[in-house]
């Protein structure tokens, strides 16, 4: 290219996609309607050049992030030369490198003096997505007709005007109208991403900007193998541990992954990994790929720019039909939550070979989904369930884990509910929402303290959707840090009867009055606990957080 | 002859601005002195009082001051360094660790180094209470007061000075939290006491027990510095007004900034946009943003005929949801430092080098190249007239650290890196900018640029040619432009309640009632602050937000619209807020609206220091022009030779063509080559772009301005 790189201009670049695309974020964040995309923010916003390669994103959940890419450039290869200026694609579809059936995309290809140049993409959590159970989550489905409506790339708006009928027809098969604005709202924020891009290309010029995004590119990618770099050349092998496939009762499934350092690059292969399920446990190849992507991440340096330059040098193989990339029309609405144990194995197989830079287990997910009528206001009510969810991270070399963090996939960008707006939103009253004593896995750094939330149920008929994990295996100590506690939900019903749901579940029927308990455990501990600074380990015992029985058996503590 | 002094606490210098009606403003600057800083109030009005003329004893001086307006970072600073008081907690029974679990958040989500801040108050001290309302207000369990005893005691035997109550859904019902605090006051007659319903009585209980937690956390301290301040100014002999600078923009009295610390979290920079607004009023204009570089940070807010607000502030990672303006901070000033990262990018900030040792060319053993050192290399400071020649920059320092870790990594000349490290800082500030204004529905294209601060006026060129914003206008002040704002400031009240009902069923009395109380509470308190009932205002604000939408949108409603229980006119006014801030309403599909909140700001109107009109002294800027000098060209990326002018010595109507450098004592200001500059009937600078003499008509046309 003869273009000459001005090194200034470059950073200029980077920090404007960056800003770009946080607005976009914000954009949505204020404007859309379901609790699981304004509070708990579970989208994405990226941009991404002609070409589909991404140029920046803001992943308030890393779990949808790294399937965008991929997807742009299916959809440029679907629609080739029939791509034009105020075109809007919807997309969703697993089989076509979507992650989830929930996690619908909206696509807006955007030109400059008549040249496809870039794409602004919104990928966010819809509370609905037709199938057979509202919210998604069906855990008897076997195949992606029982979970979901696919849509593979289709306009729903072309050179500027809304197809009515094609939009009739997807919005038919969905039951919230909720869903409708909060896809709009996806529109809304392409076309802030779009309106600032351009603005940027009328600025610069299209020969200034395709030659710098590759120089960004390359930068990024020098800092990403530099990084990979310092991991020890050689191969490294762990596994992590799936339980229940909500349709087998004692089933257990195992992820293997084998990483193989050479240099500046780093192969993860999980083609021993267990085969897939006949239930909706099962990964799309993108999902399993960003959890890989992000749990790697993390081992790194947090600033690298996130573009095609940092994903380029890592390499990924997942064999179709295993549990981690099913087969079509496999079920897979679950597949997201196989982040958990996929960085399990992750963190297990590299801790020998950077102990400095691997966390030991962090709380698996387990949580509910209740919906039921409010009776004092006679109104539907959808509780996503966010407020008893958020467990420990796993310790690591140095610093402990984080409390009430959440699982790995969010890794605290997913917040709990405002107490008062929970009580607000749903029928039920909070009894107990609060860290919980001795949750943390114990270390010479401990791992993050999980919680326990108990509620009443304040609807008759309520209904319970259960998903997750986490209830038999706890998160795991490492280098001699211990093993954090279990997690569990529990109803205990008004005439005194317990129902245990398990860790995928539908429960029906259940009456006003029954109190709601669950523990999202805590974070697993790394090096040995009897090695805990004394005077930090004193405070703990004043503030409650470890108990001085616990103290003294895991942590050799005497007054 | 009024007289009024504006003082701001800074962390380097504390700033002066002396206002006698129809004289023009005087400038002075103490170095501040962190561990009291009321003696650099002292040291400064000594310095003052000599300057006059005839210079007069301190003594004799004070006596004669009307009013004194003062901002403090004392609450900042204690919330920043975690040195605030000692606390207790009296929350609900199984919630006690909602102040510590703040949600679950963890801002940087792939940094698993990043650790979680320190609660404000120690989970021993955090005491559950049984007791419970349910979401309307009405109780389920009574308060049980052993309980809280049991923790006063705790409270009282490990040295507690200040304890917070907040009880969930107390916003419903304040009635379990005024009993919790009848028996703290009982029993605990010396503590500092914040009462979440008495401070925030709105929904959402983490911002709530935040907020009352973070002004128990400063009461105390804020408490202790005051005692000093007005025991130093009662013993010079001041007898005058003092009003203290609250976060929302507005002044109170000491009296009840004692008593809501946490109004004071953002007092230093509050003073400045309302400032702002003064200067822009030569060019008709009532919008402006206002931006300040410091020496760490870069500061930037909006106003539209006031300055904005926001309800969700952080501080420190700590929520506060009391009213503050708006003012987005960046990591971007004179000291940030330049750095390449591993993929070989140029960064600025946000690291600084800060005071000391300072940028590199302070001489003071600084290695790293900060923003500064590359103004040095760029000729826009001269070495010999940095703070009017009280220090000297050491410019082989600056062009050394920038060819170490710039210019040579890179492969550019010192220059060339130089330039790029002034880019990059102007494109971090621009980006600030964006922050206040795009992202809050305004175009920057509108408004007025007022850079202040002291290298604020070296970059804005730059900046506004980023944004295309064609005016700028920098004050004679703008080195001390908070502190003259504070001058310019209202005494202000806010109140909050909340009000759960879909606008078409609203109880309009039961509401108008409920504004009613606290426009009489805010009338109260004017009442304490002399301001006469003709000065005062009372604006009332909903939060408002479309049914099952989670964030509201608040605007202001008239008074009489809530008389008349006007739907039509109060859904229009939110309709066009909505669509303003988001770019769609649902106006024609005619989605129903709730209200959440009601607000009412009382406001009591202060004296403003009345200014002289500068008389026209014509184009000719000659007189004024003391040499010339090379400096980078931004729109050439080409050095040359630049007219210098003294800034002292312009005159109202005086006008240069860019590029061109215009130097005052505290202030350099950049006229790169795309813009002219002309001075304006208060003396500011008036920086326009090339032919766009529309927008500063007032500088030439003296008939109408001198009238």
């Amino acid at each position: 290219m003869s273009t000459k790189i001005d090194p200034i201009l470059l950073s200029v670049y980077a920090r404007t996609f960056k800003s770009i695309t946080d607005e976009m974020s914000i954009s949505m964040e204020q404007t859309t309607r379901s609790p699981i995309l304004c509070e708990a923010k579970d989208y994405v916003t990226g941009l991404y050049d002609g070409d589909g390669n991404m140029l920046e994103q803001t992943e308030n959940l890393p779990i949808l992030a790294f399937s965008l890419a991929p997807v742009c450039k299916y959809i440029k290869d679907y629609f080739a030369d029939d791509l034009h200026p105020g075109d809007v694609i919807f997309h969703n579809d697993v089989f076509s490198l979507g992650n989830q059936n929930n996690d619908v995309a909206v696509y807006k290809p955007i030109f400059h003096s008549g040249k496809l140049v870039a794409w602004t993409a919104v990928k966010g959590h819809q509370a609905d997505i037709g199938g057979n159970v509202r919210g998604g989550y069906n855990p008897n489905a076997v195949e992606v007709w029982q979970e979901a409506l696919r849509i593979p790339p289709v306009k729903v708006v072309e050179k500027g005007k809304l197809k009515k009928d094609v939009w009739n027809l997807i919005f038919a098969n969905i039951r919230l109208d909720i869903v409708q604005h909060d896809m709009k709202a996806e529109m809304g924020a392409c076309t802030v991403g779009e309106r600032r891009l351009l603005e940027l290309l009328d600025k610069y010029g299209l020969e200034s900007y395709e030659a710098h995004k590759q120089a960004l590119f390359d930068a990024t990618r020098k800092m990403m193998e530099a990084e990979i770099a310092k991991i020890p050349n050689g191969k490294y092998s762990g596994e992590g541990y799936v339980y229940y496939d909500g349709r087998h009762e004692g089933s257990k499934f195992t992820i293997r992954v084998d990483i193989e350092v050479k240099d500046k690059s780093i192969k993860f292969d999980y083609s021993r990994t267990d085969a897939q399920t006949n239930g909706f446990v099962n990964g799309t190849f993108t999902s399993s790929a960003s959890a890989t992507i992000l749990t790697l991440l993390q081992m790194v340096n947090p600033d690298i720019p996130h573009n095609e330059g940092m994903v380029s040098p890592i390499e990924i193989v997942i064999p179709e039909g295993t549990i981690l990339n099913a087969a079509y029309p496999k079920a897979t609405t679950f597949g997201n939550h196989l982040c958990p144990p996929n960085a399990d194995a992750i963190q297990r197989a590299l801790g020998p070979a950077m102990p400095d830079r691997v966390t030991a287990g962090w709380n698996n997910l387990l949580c509910s989904l209740t919906t039921g009528t409010d009776p004092e206001k006679n109104e539907a009510y959808v509780d996503i369930g966010f407020m008893g969810l958020k467990g420990g991270s796993g310790a690591m070399l140095g610093i402990d884990g984080y409390d009430h963090i959440g699982m790995i996939d969010a890794s605290g960008g997913v917040l709990d509910q405002d107490y008062e707006m929970f009580e607000q939103q749903t029928p039920h009253r909070l009894l107990k929402h609060e860290l919980l004593t001795d949750s943390a896995g114990a270390g010479e750094w401990r791992g993050g303290l999980g919680v326990e939330t108990i509620f009443e149920i304040g609807s008759e008929d309520t209904q319970l959707v259960t998903f997750g994990d986490g209830d038999f295996e706890p998160a795991f100590g490492l280098f001699g840090g211990k093993d954090a506690g279990l997690n569990f939900i529990r109803l205990h019903y008004p005439d005194g009867q317990t129902v245990v749901p398990k860790n995928k579940d539908l429960i029906t029927g259940v009456p006003k009055g029954t109190v709601y308990h669950q523990v999202a455990s805590g974070g697993g501990g790394y090096g040995d606990p009897k090695k805990r600074d004394r005077k930090t380990l004193a405070e703990e015992i004043r503030n409650g957080v470890i108990s001085k029985e616990a103290a003294m058996r895991d942590y050799g503590y005497s007054e | 002859m009024t007289l009024k002094i504006g003082i701001d606490v800074g962390g380097t210098f504390t700033d002066f601005a002396v206002t006698r009606d129809g004289a023009e403003p005087a400038i002075f600057k103490s170095l501040s002195t962190p561990s009291d800083p009321s003696i650099a109030v002292v040291n400064g009005l000594t310095d003052i009082a000599a300057a006059q003329n005839p210079p007069q004893t301190l003594e004799a001086f004070a006596a004669t001051i009307d009013t004194i307006v003062h901002g403090t970072t004392v609450t900042t600073n204690a919330t920043l360094t975690h040195t605030g008081a000692k606390c207790g907690l009296l929350t609900t029974e199984g919630i006690r660790d909602a102040l510590e679990m703040r949600r679950g958040i963890r801002e940087e989500q792939y940094n698993n180094r990043y650790a979680n801040v320190k609660p404000l108050v120690p989970r021993y001290l955090r005491a559950g209470i049984k007791g419970r309302l349910d979401r309307n207000g009405d109780e389920v369990t009574p308060l049980d007061l052993a309980q809280v005893k049991q923790a006063i005691d705790l409270f009282k035997q490990d040295g507690v000075q200040a304890v917070s109550i907040c009880f969930m859904n107390s916003f419903a019902n304040p009635a379990h939290e005024q009993a919790a605090a009848k028996l703290v006051k009982q029993e605990m007659p010396g503590a500092y006491l914040s009462v979440s319903t008495d401070l925030l009585p709105s929904i959402r209980f983490y911002e709530r027990i935040s907020t009352t937690a973070l002004n128990s956390y400063v009461g105390p301290k804020l408490n202790h510095y005051l005692d000093q301040l007005v025991g130093r100014l009662k013993g010079i002999g001041f007898h005058g007004l003092l009003l203290i600078m609250q976060s929302n923009g507005g002044v109170i009295s000491p009296q009840l900034a004692r008593e809501k610390a946490a109004l004071t979290l953002l007092s230093g920079p509050a003073g400045g946009p309302g400032a702002g607004l003064f200067y822009v009023t030569p060019h008709g204009q009532d919008k402006c943003i206002t931006t300040d570089m410091g020496g760490t940070s870069f500061e930037a807010s909006v106003a539209v005929g006031s300055p904005m607000i926001k309800n969700d502030g952080e501080i420190a990672r700590h929520k506060i949801a009391l009213p503050m303006l708006d003012i987005h901070t960046i990591g971007a000033g004179g000291g940030s430092i330049g750095w390449l990262d591993e993929g070989g990018m140029l960064r600025m900030g946000p690291q600084s080098a800060g005071a000391d040792p300072g940028p590199a060319c302070y001489g003071k053993g600084g290695q790293l190249p900060a923003t500064t050192d590359a103004n040095v290399v760029l000729g826009y400071l001269d070495p010999n007239y940095f703070a009017g020649g009280k220090m000297k920059l050491d410019v082989a320092a600056a062009r050394k650290a920038i060819e170490t870790h710039i210019a040579k990594p890179m492969g550019l000349s010192v220059e060339d890196a130089a330039a790029g490290m002034y880019r990059v800082a102007c494109n971090n500030m621009a980006q600030g900018v964006r922050e206040v204004t795009i992202k809050r529905g305004f175009d920057p294209r509108e408004f007025p640029f007022i850079p202040a601060g002291g290298a604020g006026p070296i970059h804005s060129c730059l900046i506004c040619e980023e944004l295309e914003i064609p005016l700028q206008i920098v004050p004679r002040e703008s080195s001390v432009l908070c502190a003259f704002g504070m001058l310019m400031s209202e005494l202000k009240h806010d109140f909050v309640r909340t009000f759960v009902a879909k606008l078409e069923a609203v109880d309009w009395k039961k509401l108008g009632a409920m504004i009613d109380e606290m426009s009489a509470e805010g009338a109260r308190q004017l009442t304490e602050e002399r301001i006469p009932e003709a000065r005062r205002r009372h604006d009332i604000k909903f939060d408002c937000r479309y049914i099952k939408q989670y964030h509201e949108v608040s605007f202001l409603v008239p008074r009489e619209l809530v008389a008349m229980g006007d739907v039509a006119a109060i859904s229009r006014a939110f309709h066009a807020e909505h669509n303003r801030l988001y770019g769609y309403s649902l106006e024609a599909e005619g989605a129903p609206i709730e209200i959440i909140n009601v607000r009412v700001q009382s406001i009591g109107f202060t004296d403003k220091p009345s200014y002289r009109g500068e008389t026209f002294a014509g184009e000719d800027a000659s007189g004024a022009l003391k040499g010339r000098r090379s400096m980078y060209i931004p729109e050439t990326k080409k050095f040359a030779d630049v007219p210098v002018f003294d800034g002292h010595k312009m005159r109202f109507g005086n006008r240069i063509d860019g590029p061109a450098m215009v130097e005052q004592e505290t202030t350099a200001i950049f006229v790169s080559a795309a813009y002219d500059c002309v001075v304006d009937a208060l003396g500011s600078f008036a920086i326009y772009r090339k032919g766009r003499e529309d927008l500063v008509k007032s500088c030439f046309a003296k008939e109408e301005v001198t009238a």
